[in-house]
C-alpha cells in the first residue's frame, strides 16, 4: 500500500536523443501520492518521450526511473481497436488487469457520459468520445501512478472540466498524476507545474487560473 | 496458470471476432474462391499434363485443368489469408503492445493469434476444397484439405512477418502477391512439369502444392511434404511471434518488492501483474 505523501516516482538525471539531437537533457523529478503534477513545452520538446520513457515505452539513454506502485498511462493518440466495442475493450483490459469486475469502468464512463456507446464499436466513435475510453482504459484499475499524456485533447468544454473534477478526485485518493500538454489552461488546479525547455525541467511560478505561455 | 486460461480464452474470442469483423477478408473468401477455382476448371484446356510429386518418386498424370485448379486454389488460399494475418497483426499492433503494458500475458495473445491462424486457415482450406469437389473427386480429400490448410498457415505466417516489418496495407498486399506469385507460378504445371530445379523445392508452398497434388491424383500419403509444410507454416508463425514478443517487450528491468497489500486490492487481483511491480530503470552511462 502506498502511503500518503510517499515518493511514488523518482526520476533522476534522464537524458534522451534521437538521431537529430538530445532532446532530455538531464531531466529529475519526484512525484509523490495524493499530487497532481503538471508538465508544458513546446511541440517537440520532449514532453511525450520523457512519458514514454516513464511508460517503459521507450529506454532512456542515461538516468534513473523508480517507480512504486500500479501505473496507468493514457497516450496522447488514442490506442483502442477499430473493430471492438466500447464493452469489448473493458472486457480486454479486465483480463489484462486481473479485475474482478468492472463497477469501477462503468462508473468512469458515466462520468464521462460514454455510458450510452458501450456497445458502439471503436470507428463509430467520434474523436472526442474515442479520447474518453482512452482515458478510461488508464483509469479503470484505479492506479497509483497516472501518466497522462494530453489528455483533454478533442473533448467539448463540459468534458474538459469533467477531466479536471475527476483529476482531483483521484488526486483525492492519494493517486499520483503527471499530465503533460503543451498548454496548461487553469494552471492553479495543478499542486506544481513544470516546464520543459531545452530538455530540463523547471518548475514555474502559479500566478492564477491563467494559461501559462510556453 | 489460473489466470493464463481465461486470458488466453479472451484473446481467442476476441482474435476471432476481430477475424470475422474483415468483412473484405469474407467477401474475398466466399466470392474469390469459387469464382477461381471454377475458371480454372471450366476455362483451361482438359489436356493431361504430368506433374512429378518427388516426395514419392513417381509422376502423375493428370487433366491440365484440374492441375492448374489445384495451383489456382493455393494461390487464391494463400493470397486471403496472408491478406487477414497482415491487416490484423498491423492494426492491433499498437492496441497489443497497450495490453502487454497492462498486463496481459503475452503467451496468451501470441498463442491466441497462432490459434485463430489454425482455425480460419483450416476453414478456409476446408471451403475451398469443398468447392473442388464439386468439379472432381481427388483420391484423398482429408489429405487435399492438409496441403491446402499448410498453404494457407505459411502464407498466413508471411502476412504476420510482413506486417512486423512494414507500416503500410499496401505494401504488404504489394509484397504478399509477389511473393505468391512468384512460389506458384514457378509451381504451376503448365509451366514447370517437372518442377526440378532445385530453387523450387526452397519455394514456401513447395510442400503444399505436392501435398495437394498427390492427394489429387495418388493413394500414397506424401509424408514428407506434409512435414515440409508443416515446417514452413511452423517457421513462418515463429517468426512472426518473435516480432511480435520484440514489439511488445517493455524497456523497463523489474524487480519485484514485498509489500503489504490492502484486502481490497487483493481482491481486484487474481496475480502481480507487470503493472503491480516496483519498476527501476537503471541505464548506465555517464550523468550530463
Amino acid at each position: 500500500m502506498v502511503l500518503a505523501g510517499e515518493r511514488v516516482l523518482r526520476i533522476r538525471d534522464v537524458c534522451k536523443g534521437y538521431r537529430r539531437g538530445p532532446v532530455l537533457r538531464g531531466v529529475s523529478l519526484d512525484l509523490r501520492a495524493g499530487q497532481l503534477v503538471g508538465i508544458v513545452g513546446e511541440n517537440g520538446s520532449g514532453k511525450s518521450t520523457l512519458l514514454r520513457i516513464l511508460a517503459g515505452d521507450l529506454a532512456a539513454d542515461s538516468g534513473v526511473v523508480e517507480r512504486v506502485g500500479v501505473l496507468g498511462s493514457c497516450p496522447q493518440d488514442s490506442v483502442l481497436h477499430q473493430a471492438f466495442s466500447v464493452d469489448q475493450h473493458l472486457r480486454f483490459f479486465q483480463a489484462a488487469y486481473g479485475l474482478d469486475n468492472l463497477d469501477r469502468a462503468f462508473e468512469l464512463l458515466e462520468q464521462l457520459h460514454v455510458s450510452g456507446y458501450r456497445n458502439e464499436r471503436v470507428q463509430a466513435l467520434s474523436g472526442g468520445t474515442r479520447q474518453k475510453l482512452n482515458l478510461v482504459l488508464a483509469l479503470m484499475h484505479d492506479p497509483q501512478v497516472l501518466l497522462l499524456d494530453e489528455p483533454y485533447q478533442g473533448f467539448d468544454w463540459e468534458t474538459y472540466l469533467r477531466f479536471w473534477d475527476l483529476a482531483a478526485a483521484l488526486r483525492d485518493r492519494g493517486c499520483a498524476v503527471l499530465v503533460v500538454s503543451h498548454l496548461a489552461y487553469d494552471a492553479s488546479r495543478l499542486d506544481t507545474l513544470y516546464r520543459l525547455q531545452a530538455g530540463v525541467l523547471h518548475e514555474t511560478e502559479q500566478t492564477g487560473p491563467e494559461v501559462v505561455p510556453v | 496458470m489460473t489466470r493464463w486460461w481465461p486470458c488466453f480464452r479472451t484473446a481467442l474470442r476476441f482474435a476471432l471476432i476481430e477475424q470475422a469483423r474483415n468483412r473484405l477478408a469474407l467477401l474475398i473468401v466466399v466470392l474469390f474462391v469459387p469464382l477461381w477455382t471454377t475458371l480454372a476448371f471450366t476455362v483451361v484446356a482438359r489436356t493431361p499434363l504430368r506433374f512429378r510429386i518427388r516426395a514419392v518418386g513417381r509422376t502423375v498424370v493428370m487433366d491440365g485443368n484440374v492441375l492448374v485448379q489445384i495451383n489456382g486454389a493455393l494461390q487464391a488460399l494463400s493470397l486471403v489469408i496472408a491478406f487477414m494475418m497482415f491487416v490484423a497483426t498491423a492494426r492491433s499492433a499498437l492496441f497489443d503492445q497497450r495490453l502487454v503494458r497492462a498486463g496481459y500475458p503475452r503467451s496468451c495473445l501470441a498463442l491466441a493469434k497462432c490459434t485463430a491462424l489454425l482455425l480460419v486457415a483450416a476453414l478456409v482450406a476446408g471451403y475451398t476444397t469443398a468447392w473442388m469437389q464439386l468439379f472432381w473427386r481427388p483420391e484423398q480429400l482429408l489429405v487435399l484439405v492438409a496441403g491446402m490448410c499448410t498453404g494457407a498457415l505459411t502464407y498466413g505466417g508471411i502476412g504476420i512477418v510482413l506486417a512486423a516489418v512494414l507500416r503500410s496495407e499496401l505494401a504488404g498486399m504489394f509484397l504478399a502477391i509477389m511473393i505468391s506469385s512468384i512460389d506458384l507460378v514457378l509451381q504451376n504445371p503448365l509451366i514447370n512439369p517437372d518442377a526440378d530445379s532445385p530453387v523450387v523445392r526452397f519455394l514456401p508452398a513447395y510442400g503444399a502444392v505436392q501435398t495437394s497434388v498427390a492427394a489429387g491424383g495418388l493413394q500414397v500419403v506424401p509424408t514428407s511434404c506434409l512435414l515440409l509444410g508443416t515446417g514452413w507454416a511452423v517457421g513462418m508463425a515463429a517468426l512472426g511471434m518473435a516480432a511480435f514478443a520484440v514489439r511488445t517487450r517493455t524497456r523497463t528491468r523489474t524487480r519485484t518488492r514485498t509489500r503489504t497489500r490492502t484486502r481490497t486490492q487483493r481482491s481486484r487481483t487474481a496475480q502481480a501483474t507487470p503493472t503491480e511491480i516496483e519498476q527501476t530503470v537503471r541505464v548506465p552511462g555517464p550523468a550530463p
